[in-house]
């Protein structure tokens, strides 16, 4: 299992038990405020993690806890017991499912969803006792709709793509309208809200508006984002909160039924051929010939001018006799729409809400005046159409697609139905409507309520094409009665802040409860192996550890003066021996503590593939991204420092480095671009970098714009080397627009990506090659390493130089000291190597010292490939030091690493040799 | 480049990044009989797309992007509101 899910698990496991205290805590005393913010934070920071992973299962119950946790904490919404109860289920479910992601490494199966949706719902009722009163969520999630679903907008998709979106939907897709509001300052967040809208998985077609119209064109901030989106998308509600996870906040999704995308468009005009055409086809719909019905509507499709009207009504007909052959009161109603050149209102309420297809004993609403108005106007279209003479050939049909959407009323309304079937019957006996019309005008007169077993197998049974007429209408609910029922107020969007709902004990449906119940037995043995430990005892011991580290360094010291001063030379043996056992230890301590803090950082690389496959098919363009040394080490705080900026690098690659495929081909390269992220450490430094293969920078832009915008005087400029130019993008304000493209949104982010680093004194570095890529490399320092450091000694002064930046310690006969130009160097095993003195370097106005036989010490060092030799006075011991950065002002010297405590209390300069010369 | 400027035309390419939108929207602003060409366009830019939205220059030439042309016909062929 990768560590980050473990990390997740491990976390999540503690939330949760803490959770549960807070819990317990309320309970006992709801007042108890601390307990509160607590538990919301707790569940806060599940919620927040889950997201990181596929769990959306988790995500989502976790979601409606939080929200309501968040009205508890307003106040909005008293602690009662039974919120507790649900709470808990929400912290046992959680703990079940992170058994069962652990178990199966990575993988939450479904088993546990119907469990979350049904505390989803249950959450949802408690913090709207408006929609509890409707005893069902949907129900009010209509009204929602209604308030941001415009369906006008929809219907200004073509009609091809609505026949797929159709076609989609008979094929048991769900068809959901998404609405994404994006954050004005959006764009800022290097968010592309219309290139996020088309890439939604299963996005069909979409459209967009202004939100406020521009007030005044001229001082249009393009920058300011005023756009709302909305999408036509065939897939689950799961795939788009899971895609719109980061902004989950500004988006509203609900159902769509396919009925309503059937809105035949077109010139209002009919002819003798259609009526022929109705007659005709009436009569094949009522023998069951679809192969006759569907040629004959072919014919006339052909024949009738494909702007009409009637032939856009034709094209549906066609759509659905493909799709659905069985929903014959559809097809029929389509038929008479030819016939009598106007679509029954099926379509007015036709876009429901997000519910799921098998939603576990769902419980039906209360049916709003506005349906109510339509049920009687179908009711109404129906008595009519039972008055129509009897004498045709097809009147059995007609009277059954009237009895099926009489049926379909009377289960919307939840009335009964009782007698119905009786009723036809007897019509169909004496092939009249006779019999239907009296039971019809009873039922309108003495509408009788269905019980509510009936209503609930109806609504819960998979859903027919037959049922679709039906379902084009919110379910219908059967507990409530009289004037209260009624429009509910929209629920409020999650995390929005939304007017407090008047607080009413919640009335939980009792089914939903029986399904819901998650008990988690408690007398499981949980069995911990990792122990977590607050950060701050870690620091506390590692400091410790620190002064015992240098502590011991005096021993050596105190050896020294029991032979010397003393003349003991035994004890100073004997001192010796003892020192290197502890010495020994205490480097083991300091490796183990270190080990605590330390992470690799592959915690931070594993948002990276899905983070660049998101934003590379957002942009429509092609990466390959690829990840080395994951494995490195660092501490904590500084993996954690370098994840923002890491994150912005690669924005920064993605947006403005690659070219598109086509211009990459064109250029010869190939046609996905690389993407290398690449970490190591480096002495006392974590190194990353990121690589990319794209167009890169072009420096006389940066100098030309550094120039235009005044950043740096000319003279300077001039000075500037290429790559020191290229720095410049670092600059706050250093803006763009043509300029830095190939860098950087706005000018937006580098100088913040310097700065957060710079904080933790560490630096980036950026070089770039025109039109062969760029790279840019983030270091960072330890915050605390042990380092092995060599003590030369100079001018009388000691100075410690990082042996991983020493090649060898050679003393070399002043002979052998050849002049090249100003330049001393020496021929070491065959090799140049130019030799520097360490007082020179350090401006110290002092010959170096040779030994008694006239050598010179030389201290070999890499100097990034180059090996260059560094004249000193003499080498000295190596020793473990702590090395600590020079504080304030002293840290921006770069020459020095930091600085060390020595075991007799002098402190000790680190050199850095790659910054010395 | 993403986009070209003719005399009264903006030819605009492939995926239009954001940047182009503060341009866009000077050549409009300056040239407000300028149309636009977006046959070989496949994706806008948000800022770019509320950019012409925002002023409705006529568009010349729709994209050959079906997808894309979906998107945007219903709502920029109208006349401005």
């Amino acid at each position: 299992m990768n560590p980050l899910l473990q990390q997740f698990i491990q976390e999540g496991r503690d939330l949760l038990q803490g959770s549960a205290e807070s819990l317990m805590a309320l309970e006992r005393d709801p007042q108890d405020v601390e307990s509160l913010v607590k538990l919301f934070r707790a569940v806060h920071t599940l919620k927040g993690n889950s997201g990181f992973f596929d769990f959306p299962a988790m995500t989502q119950v976790l979601h409606a806890a939080e929200d309501v946790l968040d009205e508890v904490r307003s106040g909005s919404m008293p602690f009662t017991n039974e919120l507790a109860d649900i709470q808990l289920e929400v912290l046992d479910l959680v703990s079940m499912q992170l058994d069962e992601v652990e178990q199966n490494k990575g993988i939450l199966s479904d088993q546990y969803t119907s469990f979350s949706q049904a505390l989803v719902r249950r959450l949802r009722i408690l913090r709207d006792p408006e929609a509890a009163d409707a005893t069902n969520f949907e129900a009010s999630q209509t009204d929602k709709l209604d308030d941001f679903v415009e369906p006008e907008a929809l219907l200004r998709c073509p009609e091809e793509i609505r026949m797929d979106a159709f076609r989609e939907a008979a094929r048991g897709q769900t068809l959901l309208w998404v609405t994404y509001e994006p954050d004005e300052g959006a764009f800022y967040q290097k968010e592309d809200p219309f290139g996020r809208m088309r890439a939604i998985p299963g996005v069909l077609w979409g459209t967009f508006e202004e939100r406020f119209p521009w007030v005044d064109l001229d001082t249009m901030d393009c920058y300011h984002c005023n756009l709302d989106f909305h999408a036509l998308v065939a897939g689950s509600e799961f795939d788009v909160l899971d895609y719109f996870r980061e902004s989950i906040d500004y988006v509203r999704y609900g159902q769509v039924s396919p009925l309503f995308l059937i809105r035949p468009e077109g010139e209002e005009n009919g002819g003798p051929l259609f009526e022929d055409f109705s007659a005709e086809a009436f009569l094949a719909l009522e023998r069951g010939d679809w192969e006759g019905l569907r040629a004959s509507v072919q014919t006339v499709l052909e024949l009738s001018a494909s702007t009409l009207w009637v032939s856009s009504v034709l094209r549906w007909l066609l759509v659905v006799l493909e799709e659905m052959p069985d929903a014959h009161v559809l097809q029929e109603t389509l038929l008479m729409a030819v016939h009598t050149h106007e679509l029954p209102p099926i379509r007015d309420v036709a876009i429901r809400p997000g519910s799921r297809p098998v939603a576990p004993a769902e419980v039906t609403p209360p049916i709003s005046d506005e349906d109510e108005a339509c049920v009687h106007a179908l009711l109404d279209a129906q008595r009519e159409i039972l008055g129509l003479p009897d004498g045709v050939e097809w009147i059995d049909g007609r009277l059954r697609a009237t009895v099926a959407s009489i049926r379909g009323c009377h289960k919307v309304a939840g009335r009964s139905v009782e007698g119905l079937d009786e009723a036809l019957a007897a019509a169909l006996a004496v092939h009249s409507a006779t019999p239907l019309s009296h039971w019809l005008q009873d039922a309108i007169e003495h509408p009788r309520r269905a019980l509510t077993q009936e209503v609930q197998q109806v609504s819960t049974r998979p859903v027919e094409p037959e049922d679709l007429l039906e379902d084009a209408y919110p379910r219908p609910v059967v507990l409530t009665d009289g004037p209260s029922r009624g429009q509910s107020p929209p629920i409020p969007l999650p995390a929005s802040t939304s007017t407090p709902a008047p607080i009413r004990e919640p009335i939980a449906p009792a089914p939903v409860q029986e399904e819901s119940r998650v008990v988690k037995k408690a007398d499981e043995p949980v069995t911990v192996k990792v122990l977590k430990v607050e950060q701050t005892k870690v620091d506390r011991l590692m400091n410790l550890i620190g002064e015992l580290v240098v502590a011991k360094n005096s021993l050596p010291y105190l050896a020294g003066r029991a032979e010397n001063l003393y003349g003991v030379r035994e004890l100073g043996r004997e001192i010796k021996a003892e020192f290197s056992v502890i010495n020994r230890i205490a480097e083991e301590m300091q490796d183990a503590i270190m080990q605590v803090r330390m992470m690799p950082v592959s915690f931070v690389f594993q948002r990276f593939p899905r983070l660049v496959r998101d934003i590379s098919r957002q942009m429509s363009k092609e990466v390959v991204l690829s990840l080395e040394g994951e494995e490195t080490q660092a501490d904590k705080n500084v993996i954690e420092a370098m994840a923002d900026p890491l994150m912005h690098a690669i924005r920064n690659s993605l947006d403005h480095g690659f070219e598109p495929p086509d211009e990459r081909e064109r250029l010869g390269k190939s046609r996905e671009g690389h993407l290398l992220i690449r970490a190591h450490s480096e002495s006392d430094r974590v190194t990353i970098e990121v690589i990319d293969d794209g167009r890169g920078i072009d420096v006389q832009r940066i100098r030309d714009k550094a120039r235009e915008k005044g950043l740096v005087d000319e003279q300077t400029l001039e000075r500037m080397t290429d790559d020191e130019a290229l720095q410049l993008v670092f600059l706050p304000g250093l803006s763009t627009a043509k300029t830095i493209t190939s860098v950087s949104g706005r000018g937006v982010g580098m100088d913040v990506v310097r700065s957060t680093l710079a904080q933790f004194g560490g630096g980036v570095h950026l070089s770039s090659e025109l039109g062969k890529g760029t790279r840019l490399r983030l270091s960072l320092p330890l915050s605390m390493a042990v380092n092995h450091v060599m003590i030369v000694e100079s001018n009388a002064q000691i100075f410690g130089i990082p042996m991983e930046a020493i090649v060898e310690t050679v003393r070399v006969p002043q002979d052998r000291v050849q002049g090249i130009k100003d330049q001393h160097t020496t021929v070491l095993r065959g090799k140049i190597i130019p030799l520097v003195s360490l007082n020179s370097l350090l401006a110290l106005d002092k010959p170096q010292v040779l030994n008694e036989e006239g050598e010179i010490a030389v201290l070999v060092v890499w100097l990034g490939t180059e090996q260059v030799g560094l004249i000193v006075d003499s080498f000295r011991d190596v020793m473990d030091v702590i090395l600590k950065p020079l504080p304030g002002e002293l840290g921006s010297i770069p020459c020095y690493a930091g600085s060390a405590l020595l075991g007799d209390g002098s402190v000790l300069m680190v050199l850095n040799p790659s910054q010395l010369f | 480049m993403p986009i070209v400027y003719k005399k009264q035309r903006a030819v605009l390419k492939e995926s239009v990044a954001m940047e182009v939108a503060e341009d866009l929207f000077a050549w409009l602003q300056k040239n407000p009989k300028g149309s636009i060409d977006l046959a070989n366009c496949t994706h806008l830019h948000t800022a770019v797309l509320q950019v012409l939205v925002a002023l409705r220059p006529a568009i010349a030439i729709w994209p050959k992007d079906e997808a894309l042309r979906a998107w945007l016909h219903p709502v920029l062929s109208a006349s401005k509101p």
